[in-house]
């Protein structure tokens, strides 16, 4: 048989002259059982690289570093979870306080406006007018009592004289 | 905007567990091949494994995952074999090793006392000429993927992987 053409190859490789494809034409050869004895040295080499290419890490190497890696994934979720699970609680507090606050001055204010305890209530909605005329009445009665009254306070309150006033 | 961050790194959704980890062999042999020890270059590779991880924002800006990951798990190697070297640590283990072939007439041994051999030629290569050799005939890298990951030039690539061929035929034709 002649291994003219392997034997051309097999320099060219030595001196760096052969493509990937090539070399994996010589590879291919020396990985065959039946090798002349003359080229027998060289088989030793190519099958030493064969081997190499079957060194690989086990799948524990796997698993170990995914566990790894998940830890810090989890961490990192576990984190923003918690701030961002937080967020709209403060967000929400915030709105409450401010709405209370408002309510409070707002029933404050309307509080000061109150004269009396038979005041007629505010939120009462009428929807016949009979009922409502009678309602402006009994608002008119409750506003002159009203004043009537500021009136007889005022002319009961003594008024304080120059004389009286002692200035030291 | 981190709206729109989000989007784009789907889009371009490069995974740990389907693009990254897969590229654990070929960077344990490259490791294997500079350090010449299986513990160390395992290690190595789970250093290297776990900086990509730690860069993972990074990963849309990276042209080649393959080429930066070899790059990364060598200059570690270099470091580790750079740290035994000045502990004065051969890095050859096979050196005690070496076997009398003319005391056996068995041929399977005497194929593994060859392999033995071969391991021990290209392990005495400079560490250069053997990862390049590594690069061009176990991974069939071209010379310009080879000239990446080392970060030298083309001709560079070439000079140094015929020194190493030469030298590694002219061990076999006395050796073997």
């Amino acid at each position: 048989m002649n291994y003219q053409y392997i034997e051309q190859l097999l320099d060219r490789y030595w001196n760096c002259e052969t493509t990937l494809e090539e070399e994996q034409i010589l590879r291919s050869f020396f990985s065959q059982a039946d090798v002349p004895s003359h080229l027998k040295q060289y088989a030793a080499f190519f099958a030493y690289e064969a081997n190499q290419k079957d060194e690989k890490l086990g799948e524990d190497f796997d698993r170990r570093i995914l566990a790894m890696t998940e830890e810090e994934h989890a961490v990192e979720a576990k984190t923003v979870k918690f701030s961002t699970r937080i967020a709209p609680f403060f967000k929400a507090a915030a709105v409450v306080a401010v709405v209370l606050t408002i309510g409070n001055i707002a029933e404050r204010a309307l509080q000061k406006n109150t004269v009396s305890d038979t005041t007629v209530g505010i939120t009462d909605t009428y929807t016949k007018k009979e009922d409502i005329t009678a309602k402006i009445k009994i608002i008119d009665h409750t506003r002159s009592e009203a004043m009537a009254k500021t009136d007889s306070l005022k002319s009961q309150t003594p008024t304080i004289s120059q004389e009286n006033l002692i200035i030291e | 905007m981190r709206l729109i961050r989000l989007t784009i790194r789907e889009m371009k959704e490069i995974s740990f567990k389907n693009d990254v980890l897969p590229l654990k062999d070929k960077l344990f042999r490259l490791a294997l091949r500079i350090t010449l020890n299986r513990e160390e270059a395992e290690d190595i590779v789970q250093d290297t494994l776990m900086k990509l991880w730690n860069q993972r924002d990074e990963w849309s800006a990276i042209q080649n995952m393959e080429t930066y990951s070899m790059t990364i798990c060598r200059n570690l190697s270099l470091d580790a074999i750079e740290k035994k070297e000045r502990l004065n640590i051969s890095l050859d283990e096979t050196a005690h090793d070496r076997p009398d072939t003319s005391q056996t007439q068995d041929e399977e041994l005497m194929k593994q006392q060859q392999l033995n051999t071969v391991m021990h030629i290209i392990g005495q290569l400079p560490e250069k000429q053997r990862t390049i050799m590594q690069l061009r005939d176990i991974e069939g890298k071209s010379y310009q993927e080879i000239a990446d990951i080392m970060g030298i030039n083309v001709s560079d690539v070439k000079v140094n992987l015929f020194r190493a061929r030469q030298k590694v035929v002219g061990s076999i034709n006395k050796e073997l």
